[in-house]
């Protein structure tokens, strides 16, 4: 079945197509947010949210750009999204916890190292660094660099993604990995990991 | 020329800032050997470019993980039951605002009614009332008062 067909099928309410959709691109839709909100279970949420949009919107899509282009802007805008939302959430416990005195605070931090108990402390610190030094990147940055790295996406689907020109990506990128490299230095020196 | 001088000046400053694109093979043949060469002399780019990689080689190891085998079923089960869940929380979106809307508007007009009840009664009573009590000795004079004593 080709994309059109597919996305017909989707149009028309099939769920048979939708699943052979959801099946084709769910590993990349999970990795791309993965790489925005560097955490498996709100990615896999996060991928099921862009999916349901995809069927409730299916009528929309002309069929212009392929569907995974749709499904990577989708999916980055989303996870911007939840990012705004957790920074609003935050500023907001912050706020609380200068009333409580941060008892909430320690138990969501042993939650989050709870996720992956197999990873090594140094692998554990080395990732939240550089976690730390993504999400310090500009928004578009964060975007290109992600699409870049993550999904191994060439700069002109990227630009198609983002609908900027193919010049712009390329700056992105550079800017971004000259922000995270400085950022990266700062900890070297300081040695933090 | 200018290659060459950069090449000499990169055999003492250090080339913090050009690792990571000779890490993802950004950097022209020139100054890729000139980085390189510099490598060899400096100990702490040579450390600061381990520590790159080692940092960089993270994406490597956490993109494309194993989803869950019940992403569809879970999917498919949020499907069946967002219609209502979004009816309901359209519901909500609309009246909750609208209820306390109204309330603000209620508890404006509370206060300015009895902000005006409380003036208003005020402006009423006259300024002598409450003076009158001390003027007793207009009904009773306090010569009266003796007279009875005695």
């Amino acid at each position: 079945m080709d994309e059109a067909q597919l996305i017909k099928g989707i149009q028309q309410g099939d769920r048979k197509s939708f699943q052979i959709l959801v099946e084709t691109y769910q590993r990349m839709v999970v990795n791309t947010c993965l790489g925005i909100v560097h955490n498996q279970a709100d990615a896999e949420d996060m991928a099921q949210d862009v999916f349901l949009e995809i069927f409730r919107t299916a009528e929309n899509f002309r069929g212009d750009s392929k569907i995974s282009t749709w499904l990577y802007r989708i999916a980055t805008n989303r996870s911007l999204n939840l990012i705004r939302n957790n920074k609003r959430k935050r500023f907001f416990q912050s706020i609380e916890e200068t009333f409580t005195g941060g008892r909430n605070r320690t138990s969501e931090i042993s939650e989050s190292r709870g996720d992956q108990p197999d990873q090594n402390i140094a692998d554990q610190q080395r990732s939240d660094l550089l976690h730390r030094a993504m999400d310090r990147l500009p928004e578009k940055q964060r975007i290109a660099f992600t699409l870049n790295k993550y999904e191994e996406l060439p700069y002109q689907q990227i630009a198609e993604v983002m609908e900027i020109s193919l010049a712009s990506v390329e700056s992105l990128i550079h800017r971004a990995k000259k922000n995270l490299q400085e950022q990266l230095l700062d900890c070297y020196k300081k040695k933090c990991v | 020329m200018v290659s060459y001088i950069k090449s000499n000046k990169m055999k003492t400053k250090c080339v913090h800032k050009d690792l990571i694109f000779y890490l993802d093979n950004e950097l022209s043949v020139e100054m890729r050997a000139a980085v390189e060469k510099h490598l060899e002399i400096c100990a702490d780019c040579r450390s600061f470019l381990v520590f790159l990689q080692e940092g960089m080689q993270m994406i490597e190891k956490e993109k494309k993980p194993e989803v869950s085998p019940f992403f569809y079923t879970r999917l498919s089960a949020r499907m069946d039951e967002k219609p209502e869940h979004q009816a309901q929380s359209q519901w909500v979106r609309l009246a909750q605002p609208a209820f306390f809307s109204i309330l603000l508007v209620l508890g404006i007009y509370g206060g300015l009614k009895l902000g005006s009840n409380a003036s208003s009664s005020k402006e009423i009573r006259p300024a002598t009332s409450s003076i009158q009590m001390l003027n007793d000795f207009e009904d009773e004079p306090i010569e009266s008062f003796l007279l009875d004593k005695l």
